[in-house]
């Protein structure tokens, strides 16, 4: 897992998802949290960077009326620790880059960048 | 504290029943179950009842209609564990000896609540970007076949296996067995998942009676004991962790194995939440009944197929006897007695003396599962 590296937002540019940090223990979490579930601290609100991995995928066939049929879902290590999961625009591989980018539907999406490995 | 003893069981056909509903199959389950004790309704001093959709006052409706309105009861909703925990509220009222002789009851009528894709709640964050129940067992298949090296080929021998069974099982949904080819080319659900590597949309009932060693001596003296009967919730983890290992599992399993006095090396016959094909081998790996990665290849060995060395999920399980949400997990004990007491027929297991249930269900962002028991029988 990566933990370092990625740089958090630029001041001034808001973050597409927040989370919570601890900031006794430095644990993050997504959705945002109230108390630390490691240490039990109080948690604190914290922007999440835009860019990750992708830990995982499908393409659901199947869904609720709500949702048009395919998409392709991913789970994406983002570097503060935390795993999100949402729709991806294009094809998934395991371990490849994307970043968040805004929806008008779902709020947010990812989108592959560059080739990745 | 007492030892807890199951006294009889019983169970309706499920499948699909549209012209039944909740009340009507919970009260066929628990009459059987009754007369499968051996003992007179008024004995039962209280009763629980697990269900997921079916609204208010279940319990008490399915109590209305077999005369035994007025003892207490409590309406257990844990999502696909709701069954189980009624058997396990059951126990606990028998250990702290506030009851004797105790109906634990799990319903649901499905098709009339519920088509297609089960979703986390709509509230849900990974909902709202389109999460699904059979999306999330797809993306954890996804990320087994890269963790071990397996295949999509040899994932499809789960399902080939549970409709096997199923189809020796006559109050199983499926009755007839399918090949790895047609799981192969099912209508895909969440890839790699098609629709036979889903459990289906299914209506039932299954009902227990539970009682102490007392009673279990004065009453018929062939009840089966209930060694353990352990749940846990999952956890916030500060961290992401493998999706291809389930910790969850895994704690309700070792403290099961503690209660009972019994390793996983004892266990003859499994019964595991197989809600997707996926699903069955993160659960018996989670309970260290196979080797992590490994259970595929055991699969493919026979090791798991009736006849094996560990027959997992001899009822068909969720995948072949089918998934009435609130009725699973009493069913999966339904299953287990009827083993254990050599009263199995075509798919009886020789010599069976332990067994294990499993099940666990639900999901929220963040957290790994939201219930999960794991109970363990003992002849
Ligand atoms: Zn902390």
């Amino acid at each position: 897992m990566t933990t370092a590296g990625e740089p958090a937002p630029a001041a001034g540019v808001a973050a597409l998802l927040t989370g919570s940090r601890c900031p006794a223990c430095g644990a993050a979490f997504f959705p945002p949290r109230q108390v630390c579930s490691r240490c039990l601290g109080k948690l604190e609100e914290a922007p999440l960077s835009a860019r990750g991995t992708v830990y995982t995928h499908t393409v659901v066939h199947q869904s609720a009326p709500a949702f048009e049929t395919p998409y392709t879902l991913v789970y994406v290590d983002l570097p503060e620790g935390v795993r999100v999961l949402g729709q991806l625009a294009g094809e998934a591989r395991i371990g490849m880059e994307v970043e968040l980018e805004p929806d008008e539907q779902l709020g947010f999406r990812f989108r592959p960048v560059g080739e990745g490995s | 504290m007492s030892d807890v003893y199951v006294l009889g069981v019983g169970m309706t056909r499920f499948g699909k029943h549209p012209d039944r509903d909740a009340t009507d199959l919970g009260a066929e389950a628990a009459l059987e179950a009754i007369r499968d004790a051996g003992i007179e309704p008024r004995q039962i001093e209280g009763a629980y009842c697990g269900h997921v959709f079916q609204g208010m006052a279940m319990g008490q409706r399915v109590l209305a209609h077999i005369g035994l309105a007025g003892i207490p009861l409590t309406n257990v909703e844990n999502v696909c564990s709701s069954g189980a925990v009624s058997i396990r509220e059951a126990a606990l009222s028998i250990r702290a000896g506030e009851h004797d002789v105790v109906l634990a009851l799990g319903v649901e009528h499905l098709t009339s609540r519920f088509q297609g894709a089960l979703t986390p709640d709509p509230d849900d964050v990974e909902a709202t970007v389109g999460l699904t129940m059979p999306g999330i067992y797809a993306m954890r298949a996804t990320r087994y076949f890269e963790d071990y090296g397996v295949t999509r080929r040899q994932l499809a021998l789960i399902p080939v296996k549970n409709k096997a069974n199923a189809a020796r099982n006559p109050m199983a949904q499926f009755q007839e067995a399918v090949t790895v080819e047609q799981v192969l080319g099912a209508r895909p659900i969440a890839e790699p998942l098609g629709k036979l590597d889903c459990s289906p949309v299914t209506d039932g009932g299954a009902a227990a009676i539970l009682c102490s060693a007392a009673a279990a001596r004065r009453l018929n003296g062939r009840g089966v004991r209930l060694a353990a009967s352990s749940l846990r919730t999952g956890t916030v983890d500060p961290e992401p962790v493998s999706m291809t290992f389930e910790p969850l599992t895994n704690a309700a399993a070792r403290d099961a194995y503690e209660r009972a006095g019994v390793g996983p090396g004892d266990v003859s016959l499994a019964e595991v939440h197989d809600c997707f094909s996926i699903a069955e081998a993160l659960r018996v790996e989670g309970c260290e009944l196979f080797p992590r990665g490994g259970y595929l290849h055991a699969v493919e060995r026979g090791e798991a197929s009736l006849g094996g060395r560990l027959p997992v999920n001899p009822s068909g399980g969720l995948l072949g006897k089918g998934h009435p949400l609130g009725a699973t997990g009493v069913a999966q004990v339904v299953e287990i007695v009827r083993q254990l007491r050599g009263e199995a027929g075509d798919r009886q297991i020789e010599g069976a003396k332990v067994g294990l249930a499993h099940c666990r269900g639900g999901k929220a962002a963040g957290v790994e599962g939201a219930a999960c028991t794991v109970q363990i029988l003992v002849r």
